[in-house]
């Protein structure tokens, strides 16, 4: 897949600039273009034979992550060989920085009580020689390892100013096992994990910012109703049911949900009050934000909470929009009406827009950069690629895709490089990243 | 006089007598010949009892008879279909609905389900939007001909159930849709 700029002129121009105009939606950053940071990932010791094949696994999924997080280049397995192997007592700076390494990280294995593996692990800068991280030990059952390194890449993240991705999940929907039902998944797509056992169908999945609650769509009794389900506490509450109710967005805030909802008769966007009170009675207080004859729908919050970006059929194709919190301001940012687009999705630092622009039945993903106002092409594959979601580091988007035939779930970059796949059994809908 | 009289009560007895003795004396007696074969017994014919006849069912309790399965089956309403993009109903669709409508009165406990469908060309959010407002026209148009508000119900299905796989205008016309299902009688 191939990246692509827009020449200027082209059909689809997103008024950038009527985002940026109210208020300073995005916080500066300065991380992209930056050169990666050289990491040195060592093959970790193991206090007992046994326990390699538990160190070899850590340092398998840390070095794929640290692979995906685009902040960090693992030094070339060749330049192991230019010195002299790693003795974690006394370790040798100056080997380390002949071949480059900014940061060095060395892990041991050990067998733990219970069956169980204890790792222990410490991460140097290279040059001072000092400890970046507090030396520490964790320890976790062998079928709990994956979460074990993800866990400890994304304390690197953090301690990298980043926000952490490892251990996020993905909600989506699949009929693998014959019903639309929601399921999860690590963002690697491992473990992936069916969180809902009804005969109804589920839909549209958004989770809460606390990870602990998944609003979506569920048809019960002929009825889509909105629903939030408390997956911890097997909880299922109702939002809304009256008329049909899609689309769900949680706010960053977790105290608002956007959605779309008929339930005056017109596709229209809501936002209901969330908290610990309307959600043990299960009474939520519900206003409404557009007041239009036309479509309204697929709501997003900005990250700041103060506005939504949604899509309209307002002007006679469907378009993107943004409004402020309260529904006021209502600006049209998309145009070239016979492109449609559809789907946005602000980035968590709020300097991105992805969004569908779509011709007939082809779909493709764009990418709008607020900062630079260049609109950048992800996928071209002549095919539907939609429902794209961010990770929590804006860094990655995934997304729904027919490239390879069936709908499956694929991950792609910010920039579109780092295309994988990550979902084959059934049709797999809706993908969602937790915050 | 008297004699006769006697002699009348004997000979009574002794006829008695020998009518009550007859049974005991055919006991011993050999036993009958056989019919002969051209002897044809006689022939009762047995006629089953007289065939009830059944009211005439009306159109409505005959409807009545059946199940949902079997009602929603025989597609008693027609699927209107829509322009791309698009929400308004059709001149070909006024006309189907105008007998759908003159079916929902017919059967006046029915209530049914109006769903709204889109082809594949669409995002999935939008097209549930688009999906809404395709069942919530045809929903008007009933209302406007004179079916009650409370006998129908829209949902929208998006894209998820097309008739059609296929992936032409042709396939895509058939899945831009609005249809019925009977939900109650």
């Amino acid at each position: 897949m191939r990246l692509k700029k827009l020449r200027t002129g082209a059909a689809m121009i997103l008024a950038a600039a009527a985002l940026l105009a109210p208020q300073q939606e995005f916080k500066m950053v300065i991380r992209d273009g930056m050169p990666a940071i050289s990491f040195a990932l060592p093959k970790f010791a193991a206090a007992s034979p046994p326990v390699q094949t538990a160190a070899d696994e850590i340092h398998q999924v840390l070095t794929d992550d640290l692979k995906y997080s685009r902040i960090f280049q693992l030094l070339p397995k060749s330049y192991y060989d230019y010195i002299r192997a790693i003795d974690p007592k006394a370790i040798q700076f100056k080997d380390w920085e002949s071949v480059q390494a900014n940061l060095l990280f060395t892990g041991e294995a050990a067998e733990a009580e219970g069956g169980e593996t204890a790792f222990i692990r410490n991460l140097y800068d290279v040059k001072s020689q000092r400890p970046i991280l507090i030396p520490k030990r964790y320890q976790a059952k062998k079928a709990d390892l994956r979460f074990l390194a993800h866990r400890m890449a994304d304390e690197i993240m953090k301690a990298y100013g980043e926000k952490p991705v490892f251990e996020s999940k993905i909600a989506f929907v699949s009929n693998r096992d014959g019903n639309l039902e929601l399921y999860r998944m690590d963002y690697d797509g491992a473990n992936q994990e069916r969180l809902t056992f009804t005969k109804w169908e589920d839909k549209s999945p958004s989770w809460s910012p606390d990870g602990n609650m998944i609003a979506h769509t569920s048809y019960i009794n002929y009825s889509a109703g909105l629903y939030i389900s408390q997956i911890y506490e097997g909880r299922r509450i109702a939002v809304s049911t009256r008329g049909g109710n899609f689309s769900p967005c949680w706010s960053p805030d977790g105290k608002k949900l956007a959605f779309m909802s008929t339930m005056d008769g017109n596709a229209e966007i809501y936002v209901a009050d969330i908290d610990d009170d309307a959600l043990k009675r299960g009474a939520f207080r519900i206003k409404r934000l557009t007041f239009n004859p036309g479509i309204d729908t697929a709501p997003t919050w900005s990250p700041t909470g103060r506005q939504l970006a949604f899509v309209s059929d307002r002007s006679g194709t469907p378009q993107i929009y943004t409004m402020d919190a309260e529904g006021s301001n209502v600006t049209k940012v998309s145009f070239g009406d016979s492109t449609h687009h559809d789907s946005p999705a602000w980035s968590p630092a709020g300097d991105r827009i992805v969004y569908v622009a779509r011709v007939d039945n082809v779909f493709d993903l764009y990418v709008l950069d607020l900062r630079s106002l260049q609109i950048q092409r992800l996928t071209e594959s002549n095919a539907r690629n939609e429902s794209p979601s961010w990770s929590p580091d804006g860094r990655h988007i995934v997304f729904t895709s027919n490239m390879r035939g069936g709908l499956q779930l694929f991950l792609i970059d910010y920039d579109g490089a780092g295309l994988r796949q990550l979902t084959t059994k059934g049709q797999n809908n809706w993908p969602d990243w937790s915050y | 006089m008297k004699k006769l009289l006697i002699l009348a009560l004997v000979c009574l007895l002794a006829v008695a007598f020998t009518v009550s003795c007859k049974p005991k004396a055919k006991q011993v007696a050999p036993p009958p010949p056989p019919p002969q074969a051209k002897e044809q017994p006689k022939v009762e014919k047995v006629e089953p009892p007289a065939v009830v006849k059944k009211p005439e069912l009306s159109e409505e309790e005959l409807f009545l008879s059946k199940s949902l399965e079997q009602i929603n089956r025989e597609k008693p309403l027609q699927t209107i279909q829509f322009d791309y993009d698009k929400y308004f109903i059709r001149d070909d669709a006024k006309f189907q609905l105008e007998s759908d409508a003159a079916w929902l009165k017919k059967f006046r406990t029915v209530k049914v389900l109006i769903e709204g469908h889109c082809d594949e060309r669409g995002t999935e959010d939008y097209n549930l939007a688009l999906g809404e407002k395709r069942a919530k026209s045809a929903f008007d148009y009933l209302v406007s001909l004179g079916i009650p508000a409370e006998r129908m119900k829209t949902i929208s299905y998006g894209k998820s159930q097309p008739l059609d796989l296929g992936h032409d205008e042709n396939a895509w016309q058939k899945n831009r849709r609005a249809q019925f299902l009977v939900i109650e009688k």
